[in-house]
């Protein structure tokens, strides 16, 4: 665990990354909007208003602008014969060990906007713990499960 | 016993107290409601709803059949919809019997059988059956037909036939309801909802009160609030007499057979090959006198045991009778010596941060808006500054071959075995301030109660600990 995994995720996880916490923070700024609504009909306080604008720029900034980059700079994982190694988390970051031999089932999932870069993430689930990796081209996900769940297959040892 | 057999007719009692169980919040809220004028009415649509659950309890047990055919349990039951639900012997993992107090007056006892699958509820249960029925029906499903490992294991066995058993003393069950932690969990909880709670009353409220209280005069409520924690107490002692009195665990050559309980006697099965994690548990109360409680983590089982996740192995027992009874159940978690690999010096000032972080806000706060009352949040911030102390302390591991052994506080201090093979998923996580100081913190995660993992973290240890721990762990450098 002392060098980090090698491969990188999908250099486009970014962009998806970025859609769907855009999508997000439009929420925020539709009840931004609704504030200033509010404000100018029952005439109260516009400051109410412009500290939630001052609330969804910062957040903005961070999830769609900031975050995303970090978070793909840091993701990595590795594929071994005996295990799956897995690193991610920004200011707490984490690396896994998952044997092959406790892997009970690998999925692949795709939701629409990881479809539109033809992405797709990995979840691997063992008896007490899933992990996934997100947003790999989709052909390289559908081998890593494919590869995964051959290398699951190895009998129960009972060392 | 091949043949169909239905329940004891005492079964009709349990499906019809567990459907009104279901129907009682509405005929509580309808009664509320029509208390005043249709009360009649209401009176009459519960007579009704009463008659045909009755009758719907007949039918049930009447429907309800059992045999045993093909190795396989056979249960029939439904009334509208026949179901049928055929489990195997081989899949069977353990088989409870539970008899309430109900049950005792007519020698019946409940019968829950549960496959590895996960869920709340046991696979497969028979509410009410003859206590022997029960019993020689577990024997029945328990033979494995002809299995050749049987055999091997049988050779073994007449050389030592001793099932080795034990069984706690009334002294050491008292021992436990008196320090079972009720009364000092409530007495903090009642100190500090008062000290917190006691500046949100209403000024009036609370000056009419305190002329109350002051009337009362301060001795018989002081008398009062004794004799109120005296009582809960003696209610702790009697609940956990009545809950763990007769415990007996015994051993026999794929299984740990546990029986328990006053009122509600329990017979439960832990087969060994399911045991995760062997635990000990000292209290914050028990740890001074020198007793702990000994669990272990099981794959799968459902809730319906009632042990709260963990299965309590035994009740109370003196530290050191720990290794003696370990080497006698389950020898493979025996014999962990007391060298703990420490945590480092460095990681105590996160420690004391982690778990005095909350307290010093509030302290803060309380200081700015009540001075008047900063004692209370300041004894706080001690007492958790001492058990983040305490925390950094105990933390730590043991590393023996295949074993590991982590040691955590959470407010007691537990102490968990697990093999290597166990383990499910190993993780190090760390952030740039543990970075900076080359500490690291390690979750293990094991299978849980209910197809959940349970998971252990030793937080801030040496970084260079947790890599040697995930060599350990890793199955790439292990020489193939």
């Amino acid at each position: 665990m002392r060098q980090p995994p090698i491969n990188r995720i999908a250099p486009d996880a970014i962009k998806a990354w970025k859609i769907s916490a855009a999508i997000a923070e439009g929420v925020l700024w539709l009840i931004t909007i609704a504030l200033f609504v509010l404000a100018f009909i029952f005439e109260f306080s516009y400051w109410y208003g412009l500290v939630a604008i001052f609330i969804s720029g910062v957040s903005t900034f961070f999830t769609v602008f900031l975050l995303p980059k970090l978070r793909w700079r840091r993701w990595r994982y590795e594929v071994f014969e005996q295990e799956i190694y897995i690193q991610h988390g920004i200011l707490i970051v984490s690396r896994t060990l998952v044997p092959m031999i406790r892997v009970q089932h690998v999925d692949t999932k795709q939701g629409p906007i990881l479809k539109k870069y033809k992405l797709a993430s990995v979840e691997i689930s063992t008896a007490a713990t899933t992990h996934e990796i997100p947003a790999l081209l989709e052909e390289d996900a559908s081998e890593l499960r494919d590869k995964i769940s051959a290398l699951a297959r190895v009998d129960e040892d009972d060392v | 016993m091949f043949e169909a057999k239905r329940l004891h007719p005492a079964a009709i009692i349990f499906n019809l107290i567990k459907t009104v169980r279901e129907f009682l919040f509405a005929i509580i809220l309808g009664f509320i409601t029509f208390r005043d004028e249709s009360l009649v009415y209401f009176g009459l649509i519960v007579g009704v709803l009463l008659i045909v659950f009755i009758a719907g309890s007949v039918l049930t047990w009447y429907r309800f059949t059992y045999r045993i055919e093909d190795d396989e349990l056979r249960i029939e039951y439904g009334v509208f919809i026949r179901k049928k639900r055929f489990i195997s012997k081989n899949r069977i993992q353990s088989i409870d019997l539970t008899s309430g107090v109900i049950h005792r007056i007519f020698n019946l006892t409940k019968v829950q059988i549960e496959t590895a699958g996960t869920g709340m509820d046991a696979e497969a249960s028979l509410s009410a059956v003859k206590l022997p029925e029960g019993e020689a029906l577990r024997e029945e499903l328990k033979s494995r037909g002809a299995e050749p490992a049987e055999d091997e294991e049988s050779a073994d066995e007449s050389v030592e036939k001793t099932n080795p058993s034990a069984t706690i003393s009334f002294k050491r069950l008292f021992i436990a309801g008196t320090t079972s932690g009720s009364i000092g969990v409530v007495m903090a909880l009642a100190a500090t909802a008062f000290s917190q709670v006691e500046q949100f009353i209403p000024e009036r409220f609370y000056e009419s009160t305190m002329q109350w209280v002051i009337g009362l005069g301060v001795v018989i409520l002081a008398v009062m609030a004794i004799l109120f924690f005296l009582l809960l107490w003696l209610l702790g002692i009697a609940g956990t007499i009545i809950k763990y009195g007769k415990f007996t665990i015994t051993r026999n050559e794929h299984e740990l057979f546990i029986t328990r309980g006053l009122l509600e006697k329990k017979q439960l099965t832990i087969p060994l090959r399911r045991i995760q994690a062997v635990g000990i548990q000292e209290s914050i109360i028990r740890q001074p006198l020198g007793y702990v409680t000994v669990f272990a983590e099981i794959a799968g089982g459902s809730l319906a045991k009632g042990e709260d996740f963990s299965s309590i192995l035994f009740p109370i027992m003196k530290r050191d009778e720990v290794d003696d009874f370990l080497e006698t159940f389950l020898p493979d978690y025996a014999g962990a010596g007391d060298e703990f690999a420490p945590l480092p010096k460095r990681a105590r000032k996160f420690y004391l941060m982690r778990s005095s972080l909350l307290f010093l806000f509030i302290t803060a706060a309380v200081a700015i808006f009540f001075p008047a009352f900063i004692w209370a949040p300041l004894i706080l911030l001690i007492g958790t500054l001492i058990l983040g102390w305490m925390r950094h302390r105990d933390g730590g591991f043991q590393l023996e071959g295949k074993r590991l052994t982590i040691r955590h506080r959470v407010l007691g201090r537990n102490t968990i075995m697990m093999y290597h093979k166990r383990i499910q998923a190993f993780e190090k996580k760390q952030h740039k301030l543990q970075k900076l100081q080359d500490l690291a913190t390690m979750r293990l995660s094991i299978i849980g109660t209910m197809g959940t993992g349970t998971h252990f973290t030793v937080k801030d240890m040496e970084e260079t600990d947790a890599d040697e721990l995930s060599d350990w762990y890793s199955r790439r450098s292990q020489g193939s």
